[in-house]
């Protein structure tokens, strides 16, 4: 197993590095190269392109030209290494599709085989042997589902950007601990409530964003949606779109529908929420005065 | 024709001569036994329909919101552009005031003036939903497409169904010199100005 | 003679030149190629979505970038006149998670490099995964801090008036255990002390007290006589504010106070990143600065024998895991959750500010400066600790990390001293 950086900020082999269970999983493979991880090899040697490669891991977005370590063009590499390759897994939104960082120069910088919504070049030699995990950065669990299915010769099933349905196939939404507020369209007053929910006012895109956040819990703990922080769809093509804390409405109604909800169907289920006051949902849980 | 059609007309006939005797009687002054008798039904039978004058009552809103609901929503799926649609939803509202004016009159004299009869069942604007959603899908198009200026929606709601409900308030009071039509024109240039971006 | 190496496993690479003159080193030049113009980014973006986007400068140290990004925000705010008091919960929790960041950083270098690079270099035979106690504490301690941010990395929950979660004791007990784990690690694995102790300690004899992994490394830098190696100017700088440091200079033990307005950027030849100084000299920043400016006990003593040698920068680095783990406890216990979580209208939008936001970061000062007109941010700027530490200089005064670097014999030996530094190749060319 290889674990190549493009453009990156190593967000995700940090995050990877978090697993609790990292060296029984990584006990599975032989780990030729890692950017954090003492390996055999160096980067200077993985460089040359002459090393074994069975699984190569990709963080970070590509420049066709202009990104060298070393004397050599690391997109140019990435292919070298992903020719060998059997498998493929491109790790984070920026290996995806571009992420944060295809901003800086969004004609020459995408993803290995997407650039935002679209196909690269690259994607039609590769797709056969590319799994997607995108998000900013990724679960660790992510990656050890994708890395053991592997192991054990299981296909793994994927949506149209090659990402696992078991993992994106649901939305950021399922599981969230405002799940009550939403289905009562109560919103959140401001910043800083376990109250509320974040997606009429806040800018939260978890019911149109595919993940796992709040099924498979942030360090095994938390997500962003229950400590108050709106999702910002970091998993989708379209990462970073503006005005993040913000919901964007016309006059009021959400621009963007939860996922597959036609607006008539929000529109008439909303009317009928809020024609009810539930006495429950405008009090605040705890209260710590005595 | 299935029972089950027959028992839909039936219903509707219901309604329909319920807002025609509210509209000429009032409807306080309507009985159950009065409605049973100009439909030539026996008012046990009336009660199979609708449990109580209450239940009549809400289930007669929800029609009328649907009647006008679909015609609004057929305006939304027009690909016209936005300050047509106000013209025809305009259009739509006066002629409806003037074919069938029991249906807007029961909507202001009866629906607005008694809140207690709708309060429980008719919460809030359920009765209403299918009407209120059409508009919503106007006014969400409307912004989208940047015609009109993003405000609160209620701002923007009271405006436009304010500006209606008071002409045809006053079309029912014999006060307006002209047919309703002479003023749709007027009327729903004032609306697009009023809400234009 | 120049002698090219690539330096990789530093949250990045570097390109350094070595530059010989009768077998010592007289002279390092430190190449980074690639910017990824996160400053250029931001340029026209809501000033709210930077507390997105900066954090996406870094992997390892995404937290202090989120928090530099949300003081700048409130400087701002302020400068504008509006009044942005955060609540004592606020401040104390957005400190809590910022200190779990900063011990992460701290064990995954001891873990990661400075450990095992000595032992590889001291040719010393050992089965040990260091790796694997890093990966143990950094996940501990990151749970810690995702109990209230949510997630790490790339957490996003500091606004503008404080935060946007809203704790409950059974979090801040759970957070409490996770401290309390990482501390026995701490205490049996790492220093072989309590925590009590280390703290406590005032002169260098009581260093052979030290076991566990910190000890062995302190034992193997003496023996190896690389204690003393390393040595640069001996100046100090903190700018950010935190409860547990202080702010000011150190010169070398002359401490003073300092005015950001003297902090100034320079473009560099052949390399993309930028030099930073302060009234036109070289700073250190980092671990041992900030114990230098609060004059804690066991860095004065240290500093006294062995000045800011490879010794003592390394033992402030691990000594301030110590002190942050105590601290991180102290905020738990005082946390009073009745206080709101937030002080600012959710609503409210600035037109036109401009506020400079600072962090004591895992590697030293980290500065963002923010400009904003017409809602929208019209300059970003990011100075970042390794920026300090690894400025080349002129011909008047070297840069910290290369003046620590001259004079020394070997490439291995300079690349270890350069590693002591803590270089975050991704922050520096952002």
């Amino acid at each position: 197993m290889i674990w190549l950086q493009s453009i990156s900020c190593n967000g995700n082999a940090h995050s990877f590095f978090n697993h609790p269970h990292l060296f029984s999983i990584l006990s599975s493979f032989e780990l030729v190269y890692h950017p954090l991880l003492e390996t055999k090899y160096n980067l200077i040697e993985v460089l040359e392109g002459n090393l074994e490669c069975d699984i190569l891991i990709l963080e970070g977005s590509f420049k066709k030209e202009g990104f060298q370590k070393n004397g050599v063009e690391i997109l140019d590499i990435a292919e070298a290494y992903a020719s060998k390759a059997k498998k493929i897994v491109v790790v984070g939104t920026c290996a995806t599709f571009g992420g944060v960082f295809k901003e800086a120069d969004p004609t020459n910088i995408s993803g290995f085989c997407f650039n935002g919504n679209d196909t690269t070049e690259r994607y039609k030699k590769y797709a056969s042997k590319l799994i997607a995990l995108s998000g900013c950065p990724i679960h660790p669990k992510w990656l050890s589902y994708v890395l053991m299915m592997f192991i054990k010769n299981r296909p793994i099933p994927v949506d149209e950007f090659h990402r696992p349905q078991e993992l994106y196939g649901i939305t950021v939404h399922t599981g969230c601990s405002r799940n009550e507020y939403f289905e009562w369209k109560i919103d959140t007053k401001g910043w800083g409530l376990k109250e509320g929910c974040l997606f009429y006012e806040n800018g939260c895109q978890a019911p149109y964003t595919k993940g796992s956040c709040n099924k498979i819990l942030w360090n095994d703990t938390s997500s962003k949606t229950i400590v108050g922080t709106p999702c910002f769809g970091c998993t989708e093509p379209t990462f970073p779109k503006a005005n993040l804390f913000r919901t964007k409405t016309n006059m009021g109604i959400p621009a963007t529908m939860p996922l597959g909800i036609p607006k008539r169907a929000y529109l008439t289920a909303t009317g009928i929420a809020k024609s009810f006051r539930i006495r429950r949902f405008e009090e605040r849980i705890i209260s710590y005065d005595d | 024709m299935k029972i089950a059609d027959k028992k839909a007309l039936k219903r509707e006939s219901i309604l329909l001569t319920s807002l025609h005797l509210f509209s000429i009687y009032g409807f306080h002054k309507t009985t159950i036994p009065d409605i049973a008798k100009a439909l030539k039904m026996s008012v046990g039978n009336l009660y199979n329909y609708f449990s109580s004058k209450d239940m009549l009552a809400k289930e007669i809103i929800k029609y009328t919101s649907d009647v006008i609901g679909s015609e609004i929503r057929a305006i939304n799926m027009m690909d016209i552009s936005t300050d047509k649609k106000i013209y025809k939803i305009v259009e739509v509202y006066f002629i409806m005031a003037k074919e069938k004016p029991e249906m807007i009159e029961y909507f202001l004299r009866v629906y607005l003036s008694n809140r207690e009869v709708f309060n429980d069942g008719c919460e809030g604007m359920i009765c209403v939903s299918s009407f209120i959603t059409e508009i919503m899908i106007f006014f969400d198009d409307g912004v989208e497409s940047g015609a009109l200026r993003n405000q609160d929606f209620f701002s923007a709601f009271g405006l436009f169904m304010g500006y209606l409900g008071g002409m045809v308030f006053l079309k029912g009071e014999n006060v307006l010199p002209q047919n309703i039509e002479f003023y749709i024109d007027d009327i729903s240039r004032n609306i697009f100005n009023a809400l234009k971006a | 003679m120049m002698i090219k190496k690539l330096i990789e496993k530093i949250e990045g690479e570097a390109e350094l030149d070595f530059i010989f003159n009768n077998n010592k080193i007289e002279d390092v030049k430190i190449n980074f190629g690639f910017s990824r113009g996160i400053e250029k980014i931001l340029e026209g973006k809501e000033p709210f979505d930077a507390l997105v986007i900066t954090p996406r400068v870094c992997g390892i140290c995404n937290h202090a970038h989120l928090l530099a990004t949300v003081r700048a925000l409130e400087d701002g705010y302020r400068n504008a006149g509006i009044k942005v008091d955060l609540s004592n919960k606020a401040i104390d929790i957005r400190e809590f998670t910022l200190a779990c960041e900063l011990i992460q950083n701290h064990v995954k270098w001891f873990y990661l490099t400075m450990l095992p690079q000595l032992e590889k270099m001291l040719e010393i035979e050992n089965q040990e995964n260091h790796a694997l106690k890093a990966s143990y504490l950094s996940s501990t301690i990151t749970k810690a801090l995702a109990i209230f941010a949510g997630q790490w990395p790339h957490s996003g929950y500091a606004v503008v008036g404080g935060v946007t979660c809203d704790p409950t004791y059974v979090d801040m007990l759970q957070a409490e255990g996770l401290i309390d784990e990482s501390i026995k690690f701490f205490e049996q694995i790492v220093s072989g002390v309590t925590i009590k102790e280390l703290l406590a300690m005032s002169s260098v004899t009581q260093l052979q007290d030290i076991g566990g992994d910190f000890g062995k490394l302190l034992y193997l830098l003496g023996s190896s006589g690389m204690a003393e190696i390393g040595k640069s100017h001996d100046r100090f700088i903190v700018f950010g504010e935190c409860l547990c440091f202080k702010i000011g200079k150190s010169i070398p033990t002359q401490v003073s106070t300092i005015n950001p307005k003297y902090v100034k950027e320079s473009e560099q030849e052949n390399t993309l990143a930028k030099a930073v100084h302060y009234k036109g000299r070289q700073f250190e920043v980092g671990s041992l600065a900030r114990g230098m400016i609060a004059k804690e006990p066991i860095i004065k003593a240290l500093h006294k024998r062995y000045k800011d040698s490879l010794l003592t920068r390394v033992f402030a680095r691990i000594y301030e895991i110590g002190l942050l783990l105590d601290y991180s406890k102290i905020l738990l216990n005082r946390l009073d959750l009745s206080q709101p979580s937030c002080c600012v209208e959710r609503s409210m939008n600035i037109e036109n500010f401009e506020g400079i936001g600072v962090v004591e970061a895992a590697r030293g000062s980290l500065i963002h400066k923010i400009s904003v007109k017409n809602s929208k941010i019209k300059n970003y700027e990011i100075i970042t600790p390794t920026q300090w530490n690894l400025s080349h200089g002129d011909d008047v005064e070297k840069g910290i990390a290369i003046k620590a670097m001259v004079g020394s014999k070997s490439i291995k030996e300079a690349t270890y001293i350069f590693r002591a530094f803590d270089v975050c190749s991704v922050c520096t060319t952002q």
